[in-house]
């Protein structure tokens, strides 16, 4: 078996191999050691993956329509002297932003806002590709003006299949979402005519301008993205992180709070 | 040495599409809309193929791959021809899926994704290699 080689390498048959081999192994433990090193990296930070230089282009334009718009408003609940702020970045159109709405937000809001833990920001981030989505922030922004902002934003994100992308994930399913946006109004028990009057006319619109300016401002640049006592914190997030990262936010404020002078 | 350099490009191939499998499955950061990109194409109805993503397909053929490649390398089959016909015949396979997804994500998605890309770089490499080892192997024989 150990003089089977072919016959071409006969000549150097003796250390030819075995040194190639030796090198083709180092080769393959440097790829192994690299490409989990790298992997391991993406992990820890997981942003360092994306952006390329056209990306940040698209950003940087996409960010000037922005430029002249006033202080943001995010639509709050709970109580504001909480020892955290969890802020919202969303786009109503966006099915992983629905995803977290529905199944991940009312243990939020029940377990961590409404316990005391903390309170919640919302600030518009409609995306560019969602033709809808300025729509329903508008809808949203006029619901709030008869203080239903979160009934109107739950029937948004639950109905999202209705009016916003269809499965491909690229269409919408209607050009005019309005009569379904409309059904919510009445459903939840807007003066409808009102909100009609407020829809129409984008009452709202420089306020769902200026909270995604914020957003910009920020550096987010996918929905939804959170902020916790201002750590950034990108992506549709599972209750067990949000709420860790909010005790250990709550930890922070209190140790800061009391300001130990000499201890440890 | 060719079969080596199949195996070694197949494993760099592998950690791209651990890395891609392991943002699918949500393990590296969390599904997301994005203004473009990766996300975008790796969230889209585009990015299952038969019921698994096609990252996790990516994933299985490079280390498949690499398997064959590392046994190509020894010596009780590296003057075996059939592995490298093998090997050309599934990198073609990659070549021709890779294509379809670039189409894909160019005019149907219009999105690129680099890792996808580097992905079909990596795989149009080992067809080059693996037919160049199919030749050398025909080669051998003509002589012989």
């Amino acid at each position: 078996m150990a003089n089977n080689n072919p016959p071409r390498n006969a000549k150097s048959a003796a250390a030819k191999p075995s040194s190639q081999r030796s090198v083709f192994i180092g080769v393959l433990i440097a790829i192994v050691v690299v490409g989990g090193a790298a992997i391991a990296y993406l992990m820890k930070n997981p942003s360092a993956g994306e952006g390329s230089a056209t990306a940040q282009a698209a950003y940087d334009s996409l960010q000037a329509n922005y430029k002249n718009a006033g202080p943001a408003k995010p639509y709050v609940m709970g109580n504001p002297s909480a020892p955290v702020v969890i802020e919202e970045f969303a786009d109503f159109e966006c099915p992983v932003c629905g995803n977290y709405a529905t199944v991940t937000e009312p243990d939020v809001r029940k377990q961590i806002v409404q316990a005391g833990l903390a309170y919640y920001k919302y600030y518009d981030f409609p995306l560019p590709m969602h033709h809808n989505t300025q729509f329903a922030s508008n809808a949203a922004a006029c619901a709030d003006e008869q203080g239903k902002f979160w009934e109107m934003h739950d029937q948004l994100y639950a109905g999202q299949d209705s009016w916003g992308l269809n499965p491909d994930g690229e269409t919408q399913v209607t050009d005019n979402p309005k009569p379904i946006f409309v059904g919510y109004a009445n459903k939840i028990g807007l003066n409808a005519a009102q909100f009609e009057k407020c829809y129409d006319s984008r009452k709202y619109q420089s306020r769902v301008d200026a909270n995604t300016a914020e957003g910009f401002k920020r550096g987010v640049n996918q929905t939804p993205t959170f902020f916790i006592n201002g750590t950034k914190m990108p992506g549709a997030l599972p209750y067990d992180m949000i709420k860790s990262a909010v005790d250990a936010a709550a930890a922070t404020a209190a140790a800061s709070a009391a300001k130990p002078p000499a201890t440890k | 040495m060719r079969r080596m350099t199949i195996a070694a490009l197949a494993l760099i191939g592998a950690f791209v599409a651990l890395y891609l499998t392991m943002y699918k499955m949500g393990a590296i950061g969390h599904l997301a809309c994005g203004l473009g990109g990766c996300e975008r194409v790796n969230t889209s109805s585009w990015s299952i193929f038969v019921g698994a993503p096609v990252a996790a397909w990516g994933l299985a053929f490079y280390v498949v791959t690499f398997l064959v490649a590392l046994a190509g390398t020894s010596a009780r089959y590296a003057a075996r021809p059939e592995l490298s016909y093998l090997l050309a015949a599934m990198s073609f396979v990659g070549v021709a899926f890779s294509a379809w997804l670039t189409y894909l994500e160019l005019y149907v998605i219009e999105a690129i994704c680099k890792y996808c890309v580097s992905s079909a770089v990596i795989v149009t490499l080992i067809f080059l290699v693996s037919v160049a080892d199919v030749m050398a192997h025909r080669r051998t024989n003509q002589t012989s």
